[in-house]
């Protein structure tokens, strides 16, 4: 039985792997559950992440699209002031416009219906390259990154090297 | 589930001659649930949407999805132009898309071909075309033959006939019911089946929407439901709100958050319902709402819906496996072509025959990255085993395995 999320869904995996946007793959673990995803997310060029490859999970509601997913990077590594030490990805896109728990998002920056994986990842991919440091979700890697550029940097390269196992 | 794998979709012009219909296609699909618009209805902000799209947003948050301006459902107001659209459109695709991709081909066989002989080349397309129709017809047989065990003896004529109408749109993702005639989601034909009344529809008038426009009279044979009104919760005590679930004929059991988001849900069906010019029978809706309940409502699991009745105490190994039977069939074919083909991969001058033969939803997500990327196929495969290998045991052992396994 297919619902509106799983079909939604199945357009989104679709549209992801036949038109892939650069330096990201997306799609569902099995075919069977459409509804709990993998990603793969290239670190951005030009920043501290670049040459990493960063994998996700990415859960969704069952009445998505009306309610946003929520994205985790696995495996650890991701040194980000937006992304908390366990992973859980901490962006706008992802949060429904109804609760504000961080008071400095913009509406038009939050969930809506008709956003999708792809601008997700998309949005997640930028927040890569330009932390948002207002209210961070890892404090210590925002201190880092606020006042002690260059540190912040070494030890994201450190983690990206030590994520490909070099 | 894995009927879904043959969505049609806007990127199916992509690698045609035709690929600028994809932003055509798109424009035709709700932003929403990404289907063709389903009695498109537009917004004070002068957005378009899925009727039921559109009020289920509005239920839930009040706003327009895709300005955020805030709305109401009462000053929606049909879209018949679009609808039009999206009906002559769907009409035209499946046979537009066919020639497209034939002339791709023909245009990739010309651009492969160069050295070898004509000859070749002819029986190459000849046998791509063949596959090709087989898959779709191969699905369309399933259906069709799970639908005539069902179904009593008179109407097999009618079945017969339908499916020779059907091979000009076998891409429309709609089945006719074999007894009814009515045209409906390829998923929905055997619930519909189970209380179809037997009596024909009126043939819809949904494949000749632009020759047929609504005429004041047929609009009017069809006595248009009244809409629901939009209540007002807290007004309302617990078994006040209990009685109006019953006087609308839907359950009314569980909790206060559940009656409250079912009647929600209700009467959005029942109001998208209204803006239909074929409205469903109140059968129908509430079995739809039926679907709410099990997938989002009260007897909603917390995980999966596969998973979670797969991992009951109490689960039916024999009936599940029976009931499945075809499907592991199925996904076992699929897990062998996969396998070929990888093997076939290895070999260079192979490598374009498997890109061509199998559709790219079915290839598994490692497939899709790009070659600078190869590392992390190492966490991809981890994450599998490790979400999963409750499931992969609780399911028929040796068939449902062998999908997982052997792609490798």
């Amino acid at each position: 039985m297919s619902t509106v999320a799983q079909k939604r869904l199945f357009h989104e995996y679709k549209n992801l792997s036949t038109n892939p946007p650069d330096g990201i793959t997306a799609g569902p673990i099995t075919e069977d559950d459409m509804f709990h995803w993998e990603a793969l997310i290239e670190g951005p060029q030009g920043t501290p992440f670049e040459g990493g490859v960063f994998a996700a999970e990415l859960k969704f509601p069952k009445d998505y699209p009306l309610s946003p997913p929520t994205m985790k990077f696995v495996g650890g590594g991701v040194w980000h002031p937006n992304v908390y030490p366990n992973g859980t990805v901490c962006i706008s896109i992802l949060h429904p416009p109804g609760d504000d728990p961080n008071h400095y998002e913009h509406a038009s920056e939050r969930w809506s219906p008709i956003q999708s994986v792809e601008k997700i990842l998309i949005s997640v991919m930028s927040m890569l390259a330009e932390p948002n440091d207002e209210s961070p979700a890892n404090v210590e890697a925002a201190k880092m990154w606020r006042e002690r550029r260059s540190d912040y940097e070494r030890k994201v390269r450190d983690e990206v090297r030590k994520g490909l196992g070099l | 589930m894995e009927q879904t794998f043959d969505l049609p979709d806007s990127t199916d012009w992509l690698g045609t001659p035709l690929s600028l219909l994809t932003p055509l296609e798109s424009a035709l699909r709700c932003q929403v649930c990404k289907d063709f618009f389903d009695n498109p209805v537009i917004t004070s902000c002068c957005h378009t949407f899925c009727s039921l799209c559109i009020r289920r947003c509005l239920s839930t948050e009040g706003k327009c999805p895709a300005c955020r301006s805030s709305d109401q459902e009462l000053k929606l107001r049909r879209n018949w132009a679009v609808q039009e659209l999206v009906e002559a459109f769907q009409n035209a695709r499946p046979s537009v898309l066919d020639l497209a991709k034939r002339a791709a081909t023909e245009d990739r066989e010309d651009a492969e071909v160069g050295t070898a002989q004509p000859a070749s080349k002819k029986r190459k397309v000849d046998e791509r075309d063949g596959s090709n129709s087989e898959v779709s017809e191969g699905r369309q047989t399933r259906s069709r033959t799970k639908g005539v065990e069902r179904q009593t003896e008179p109407a097999t004529m009618d079945v017969v006939e339908d499916s020779q109408d059907e091979e000009y749109v076998p891409e429309d993702g709609l089945v006719a019911c074999p007894i009814c005639n009515r045209r409906m989601k390829n998923e929905a034909v055997f619930q519909h089946l189970d209380n179809c009344t037997g009596d024909p529809v009126p043939p819809k008038k949904i494949s000749f929407g632009s020759l047929q426009p609504m005429s004041p009279a047929s609009r009017t044979l069809n006595k248009a439901p009244e809409r629901l009104p939009t209540i007002n919760y807290s007004l309302l005590k617990d078994n006040v709100l209990r009685k109006k679930l019953k006087d609308l004929g839907i359950p009314n059991w569980g909790p206060r958050p559940l009656l409250q988001r079912r009647h929600t849900e209700w009467m959005n069906l029942w109001n998208a319902n209204c803006d239909s010019k074929t409205p469903k029978s109140k059968r129908e809706l509430l079995h739809e709402l039926g679907v709410w309940e099990r997938t989002q409502g009260g007897s909603a699991h917390p995980s999966a819906e596969s998973a979670g009745s797969v991992m009951r105490k109490d689960f039916d190994a024999t009936a599940w496996s029976t009931t499945h039977e075809s499907d592991f069939k199925q996904l076992i074919a699929n897990a062998r072509k996969r396998s070929d083909a990888l093997v076939r991969t290895t070999i260079p001058s192979a490598a374009p025959a498997q890109s061509q033969e199998s559709p790219t939803v079915e290839q598994p997500v490692e497939a899709t990255i790009p070659t600078n990327m190869q590392k992390p196929e190492q966490p991809l495969v981890d994450l599998t085993s490790a979400a999963y290998p409750k499931i992969q045991h609780a399911q028929e052992p040796g068939e449902s395995e062998e999908p997982y396994t052997l792609p490798g």
